[in-house]
């Protein structure tokens, strides 16, 4: 629910679990020569990076030298995906990319190494726009509109005024 | 047999089961899932990227056969381990191939409630989309000409945002992949589509004001008993 407060394992949430960093090793051993350059870049990637689930929305932070921080709206999600590869699974990680209407083509979001991704898909999937409203009832299901309202207070009125037009004759 | 093997294989590459439905949605979720020609058609993707890598093959090995047999001992032990390590690379991977068609086939689910959508595909690289239809953009329908022979299609669904065109893999799409019933499909998302006024981004013209609040409808209703109370009392005297 969107009024709802944030269950207290989201809010809690903040540091990736330590598997991401052996996941972003053994993404850095996959670049061959550019190791030691990729692993530093992940290394402290992976040490400032900072979750943090709030009332309105997602904040993403991490880099020292280049600095990243993004905040995301909840209602703004397009649409949630989950990735993993056979590896990442290994680890026991799964990728959340989450998308909004900007105009990135990749995705906006990359929440890694977190630590219960399916409940996170949920808590964002119940959070996001279209989830809670279903489909409005059909309008002739309910044939009272404002009009007609007033339609049958201006009859009634008229008939007011006929019973006290019959009686002053 | 197959069946133990499949087991073994996704409990080894701990693939997630079957995808659950989203919450809030009781009763309204539709699963479809891949026609069976579906199978026929990755097979036949199969088979022509593999002859594809076959015939590559046989053309580079016609090529360097002839330097290979005029050259030095030493030259032709190193091409001969090299065309070796080459021709079981593509062994291993032809087989390996193989098998993950069925499997990819039967681990694709198509997931539509009456509020969103969910995707799941993929053994090796697993991918799930789930997205709502009041962000939904544009739904399209496709089919090849041999997909067209099999009786498949596919239906992408796009929600907002630049995918830029990377295929299959590309984001903001909900891909349901060889669909046999692709435009019943195609019907039942546009029909509960059209239950959303305000479905994805940008207004929609509204020939009538149909919005307002349940507050002055409320106060019309009470101003409508009252004068038919009014009414009533008169008449009565």
């Amino acid at each position: 629910m969107p009024g709802a407060p944030i269950p207290p394992e989201i809010a809690r949430l903040e540091r990736p679990r330590e598997e991401l960093l052996t996941w972003y090793f053994l993404k850095a051993l996959a670049t061959l020569f550019a190791f030691p350059v990729t692993m530093v870049v992940l290394y402290f990637r992976y040490h400032t990076m900072r979750y943090k689930f709030d009332e309105e929305g997602i904040h993403l932070s991490w880099g020292i030298l280049m600095r990243h921080e993004i905040m995301l709206n909840y209602s703004r999600i397009q649409d949630i995906q989950l990735h993993s590869n056979v590896i990442e699974r290994w680890l026991g990680l799964t990728r959340i990319e989450v998308q909004t209407a900007a105009g990135a083509s990749d995705s906006e979001m990359t929440l890694e190494g977190l630590p219960n991704p399916e409940a996170m898909r949920d808590f964002l999937y119940s959070r996001m726009r279209g989830a809670h409203t279903g489909p409005p009832a059909p309008s002739n299901a309910a044939p009272e509109t404002l009009e007609t309202i007033f339609l049958q207070v201006a009859s009634e009125l008229r008939s007011i005024r006929e019973i006290l037009e019959t009686r002053k004759a | 047999m197959y069946s133990w093997l499949q087991h073994k294989i996704l409990d080894l590459m701990k693939v997630p089961p079957e995808p659950q439905p989203p919450d809030g949605s009781a009763g309204s979720a539709r699963v479809f899932r891949s026609g069976s020609n579906y199978y026929r058609w990755r097979m036949a993707l199969w088979f022509a990227s593999n002859f594809g890598a076959l015939i590559l093959l046989a053309v580079v090995w016609s090529i360097l056969a002839r330097p290979i047999r005029v050259g030095t001992p030493w030259s032709r032990f190193i091409a001969e381990v090299l065309m070796s390590v080459v021709v079981t690379a593509f062994l291993v991977s032809a087989a390996f191939t193989f098998l993950q068609q069925r499997m990819n086939y039967e681990l694709r689910w198509y997931v539509v409630t009456d509020r969103c959508l969910r995707v799941r595909s993929g053994i090796l690289n697993v991918h799930e989309i789930t997205t709502t239809f009041a962000n939904i953009q544009e739904v399209r329908l496709s089919a090849g000409p041999l997909q067209k022979v099999l009786g498949l299609a596919d239906v992408e669904v796009h929600s907002a945002g630049g995918g830029s065109g990377k295929g299959s893999s590309g984001s903001h799409v909900a891909r349901f992949e060889g669909v046999d019933n692709a435009s019943e499909i195609r019907d039942f998302i546009l029909a509960r589509l059209r239950q959303y006024r305000d479905s994805g981004l940008g207004e929609k013209d509204h020939s009538s004001p149909v919005a307002f609040s349940d507050g002055s409808q409320a106060a019309a209703q009470a101003i409508l008993t009252e004068a038919r109370a009014l009414r009533a009392a008169l008449a009565q005297r």
